[in-house]
């Protein structure tokens, strides 16, 4: 097996939050966390997520316009290939350890394109100066080499060379997306990261720049990191896409075994969310409530847990998965001091005349999706117990007794990655039985 | 087009090219540095080897001496036509943007021809008229077109005509107490407006932007001194401290110009300070951040012009605060009475207000259209120099 182009091991980013006179580090947002994944040369990697889950961060630190807290980003292009590790465990092409000139040289090789096209042109210089301005960083300092670089390349991504003295404000969006990429390319790169390069446009333009994009790349036989939120732009352009999810990557595979076979339940319902073109097909989403959990104190064991629909029972506990986790969400909502009983008295009331203890009951029920009895006779029991001390007003206990009684694997254990396939891995504790989680083959 | 064939951007070999190219001056700075240079040769010529008293110019036979103020006032005016009119010229097409947004506020668009004549009318009137003379006979002419009582003026050079003494075309704004030409020292005193708004506006820009810009991407504690900083210099009595700088020292032009504009930075910088840190965060200083620039190539190449187009304006809108404060001062007889600026014109003609009110008037009028077209102009600049508002806006 050739070596990666890209290769990035447990990258971590985190923001540190200061607080008080001194400045004193309270916490950290673990914008990403401990990723993981390869670029071969000439590949497209996907990755996609929510907003607010560590692409965007991922990538500026992959391409370090921000410096990664931990972790390895190892770049093979440039020529730089076939290097060994140094004897300390530290490896020669890592971009994290790069000098002023090493990073000179890998900003040759690697180079990125923004998602707001209005934003990432200077509105003062004009277009050809902007994509030019790389050639001269670079040390070409003949200006008319670099106009005629410049203008070759804005005609070969669908502009006319007449465009170089145009300004910014006197294109349209797809036509600053085309330029960007100009801008990208103009150093001749082995990789470019584009940061949701068409979620700023329409769609018909979207697919526009696609295909620009994919011709390019089969030119120039470019490897691409593109992030996306949008699923369906993910399954037209790349190879191999990478699920993230509050600054982890819950899966990672070939592009068409995602979408046929997705494994991580996150990843099903990201597919669940694409829509369809046909009218009468049913909307089977599945529905993720709730928003991104804070990246400053994320949910213990899988992250994921608060929200996943497949969320697992403990051992000797069997019901309705709805319930189960209509359950978990109250569990959470109490604890949190997040259900205010008074409220919800006020919402019964304002069908009729005041609210009796069972109207309240029901109705907590309705909100949390738990059917008239949990087929659990225990859990039953607990979850009117726990509504009992709600209505006595004695949240915080209610929250106490709740906590105890209701756990799940999900939020004690951190999932191992389980491989389904060759290049095909997930992260998610139903599949910890399934396939022994063989150490990652490029982990070495 | 192209010199060597069509060289293609995937065709260059990057180990071949030095990284020397970074060093290399823009036309404009080379301009800059000719046509400085042998100013700097004049300014030392003029103060090492000439006494104090002989002309500048006398090495040529011409009898003007050139004071600190009109170098450095020569010195802006390079600064202003190598980075300011020359790149307007090589950016025809956003040259041609700003005119249209411009074009649009007539009043400003009258406002600039305006200041386009004192602009001419200063550089040019003191080389084509000789200053004017105190002719104590010709005192007190009214101007062109109007008449006093026979009695007020010492001789009527005009034509009398019923006891009224007539103007005539060889005074056309009439003369003063001393019999000087109020024309010839509204132009000489454009001379001087045209220094003080020239000379304040590059030291407030150059402390403001320098200022600003180090402050907003230092960060932390620095950021924090500096803006501390600022907000003394704000507060700071700069009138007492001029006053005080006038008792001990005798004060100028040159002293007016140095104090007020030394203590006038503060509310740029904390503008261009905002400024940049917004900018800094914008997709294109990350595009250049990744194209490899230091961090000095892109403050000086996208945060500098960036926020320079927009303190324009509120540069403009300082200007006019200048030119009062120096009237006022001059009015209140604070400041060197031998400066022939309109605001000692106007001291001198306050006394004859009653019977000879042309020589307050004139200047007067000429202050308040000047000071009514620079803040004309800047509401104009705000709007024109603006592209990416209007962009949005489509």
């Amino acid at each position: 097996m050739t070596e990666p182009l890209l290769s990035v091991r447990d990258l971590k980013k985190h923001y540190p939050i200061r607080k008080g006179l001194f400045n004193r580090q309270v916490g950290a947002a673990r914008a990403v966390d401990g990723i993981s994944f390869d670029i071969e040369e000439g590949e497209t990697l996907g990755l996609v997520g929510e907003s607010g889950c560590g692409k965007s961060t991922a990538a500026s630190s992959v391409i370090r316009l921000e410096e990664p807290t931990s972790g390895e980003v190892v770049f093979n292009g440039n020529g730089r290939g076939s290097a060994s590790r140094n004897p300390d465990g530290t490896h020669p092409n890592d971009v994290t350890e790069f000098d002023d000139d090493e990073l000179m040289q890998f900003r040759r090789g690697a180079q990125m394109i923004f998602q707001d096209p209005s934003s990432s042109f200077d509105p003062r210089m004009s277009v050809g100066s902007a994509v030019g301005e790389l050639l001269k960083v670079h040390g070409m300092s003949d200006r008319h080499r670099r106009r005629a670089i410049v203008e070759d390349l804005l005609e070969r991504v669908g502009l006319s060379a007449s465009d170089f003295d145009r300004y910014p404000h006197e294109f349209s969006g797809g036509q600053k997306q085309r330029i960007a990429l100009a801008r990208a390319l103009v150093l001749n790169p082995d990789l470019i990261i584009a940061d949701e390069p068409v979620s700023a446009l329409d769609v018909s333009i979207q697919a526009e720049i696609l295909s620009l994009i994919d011709d390019l790349q089969e030119e120039f036989g470019l490897s691409l990191l593109f992030i996306s939120h949008d699923m369906s732009v993910i399954r037209q352009i790349c190879d191999r896409v990478a699920v993230m999810y509050l600054g982890e990557i819950v899966e990672i595979g070939p592009v068409e075994e995602i979408f046929t076979d997705p494994q991580h339940p996150y990843t099903e319902a990201l597919l669940s969310s694409i829509p369809t073109p046909d009218p009468r097909a049913s909307i089977g989403g599945i529905e993720l409530k709730g928003t991104v959990p804070s990246p400053t104190n994320p949910p213990s064991g899988c992250r994921f847990h608060t929200r996943c629909h497949k969320v697992i029972q403990p051992d000797g506990v069997d019901i309705d998965q709805d319930d189960w986790r209509g359950l978990l969400n109250f569990r959470e909502k109490v604890m949190t001091g997040e259900i205010d009983i008074e409220q919800v008295r006020e919402n019964v009331a304002a069908g009729g005349n005041d609210p009796t203890d069972s109207e309240v009951r029901a109705e907590i029920r309705r909100e949390f999706d738990i059917s008239e009895t949990v087929a659990d006779p225990d859990l039953e029991e607990t979850l009117s117990e726990a509504m009992n001390l709600l209505l006595d007003d004695n949240a915080e206990m209610a929250g106490e007794f709740l906590s105890d009684e209701i756990t799940t694997p999900c939020a004690q254990t951190e999932p191992e990655t389980t491989v389904h396939a060759p290049d095909h891995e997930s992260a998610c504790l139903r599949h910890e039985g399934r396939a022994a989680a063989e150490p990652n083959p490029a982990d070495d | 087009m192209a010199t060597e064939g069509s060289e293609r951007f995937d065709q260059v070999d990057w180990s071949d090219l030095s990284r020397s190219g970074r060093f290399d001056l823009s036309i404009n700075s080379i301009g800059m540095l000719l046509t400085t240079l042998p100013l700097a040769l004049l300014a030392v010529y003029d103060t090492q080897f000439i006494g104090d008293r002989t002309p500048t110019f006398e090495f040529i036979g011409l009898d003007r001496t050139f004071e600190a103020v009109d170098f450095f006032f020569i010195f802006t005016l390079f600064l202003a036509f190598w980075y300011l009119v020359l790149p307007l010229y090589q950016n025809p097409r956003m040259t041609r943007y700003y005119w249209k947004e411009f074009r649009r506020n007539r009043p400003a668009v009258v406002s600039m021809v305006w200041l386009g004549i004192v602009f001419v009318g200063g550089i040019i009137g003191p080389l084509v008229m000789s200053a004017p003379q105190q002719e104590l006979l010709v005192a007190y002419q009214p101007p062109v077109f109007t008449s006093v009582v026979e009695s007020t003026p010492a001789t009527c050079v005009g034509e009398v005509m019923n006891g009224r003494c007539h103007g005539t075309w060889e005074y056309p704004l009439g003369t003063t107490n001393a019999g000087r030409d109020v024309f010839t020292m509204i132009v000489y005193g454009m001379t001087i407006s045209m220094q003080i708004a020239f000379i304040t506006t590059t030291i407030v820009a150059t402390i403001g932007i320098t200022f600003g810009t180090l402050s907003a991407y230092s960060g932390g504690w620095v950021d924090e001194i500096m803006m501390r900083f600022v907000d003394i210099i704000l507060s700071f009595p700069t009138f007492l401290m001029f006053l005080l700088i006038l008792y001990i020292y005798g004060g100028g032009l040159g002293m007016f110009i140095v104090v007020f504009s030394l203590f006038a930075w503060g509310g740029t910088a904390r503008y261009v300070r905002s400024k940049s840190l917004s900018i800094s965060e914008e997709e294109f200083i990350k595009a250049s951040r990744i194209s490899g620039a230091s961090t000095y190539q892109v403050i000086r190449g996208h945060v500098v012009p960036n926020v320079a187009s927009s303190i324009i304006t509120q540069l403009t809108l300082l200007i006019p605060g200048f030119l009062l404060f120096e009237a006022q001062l001059a009015f209140l007889g604070v400041g060197d009475s031998t400066v022939p600026s309109w605001g000692q014109l106007i001291s001198a003609g306050r006394s004859d207000l009653s019977y000879a009110p042309w020589i307050v008037l004139a200047p007067g009028i000429v202050l308040f259209l000047t000071i009514l077209a620079f803040n004309f102009l800047g509401d104009a600049l705000l709007d024109a120099l603006n592209p990416e508002a209007e962009a949005e806006s489509e």
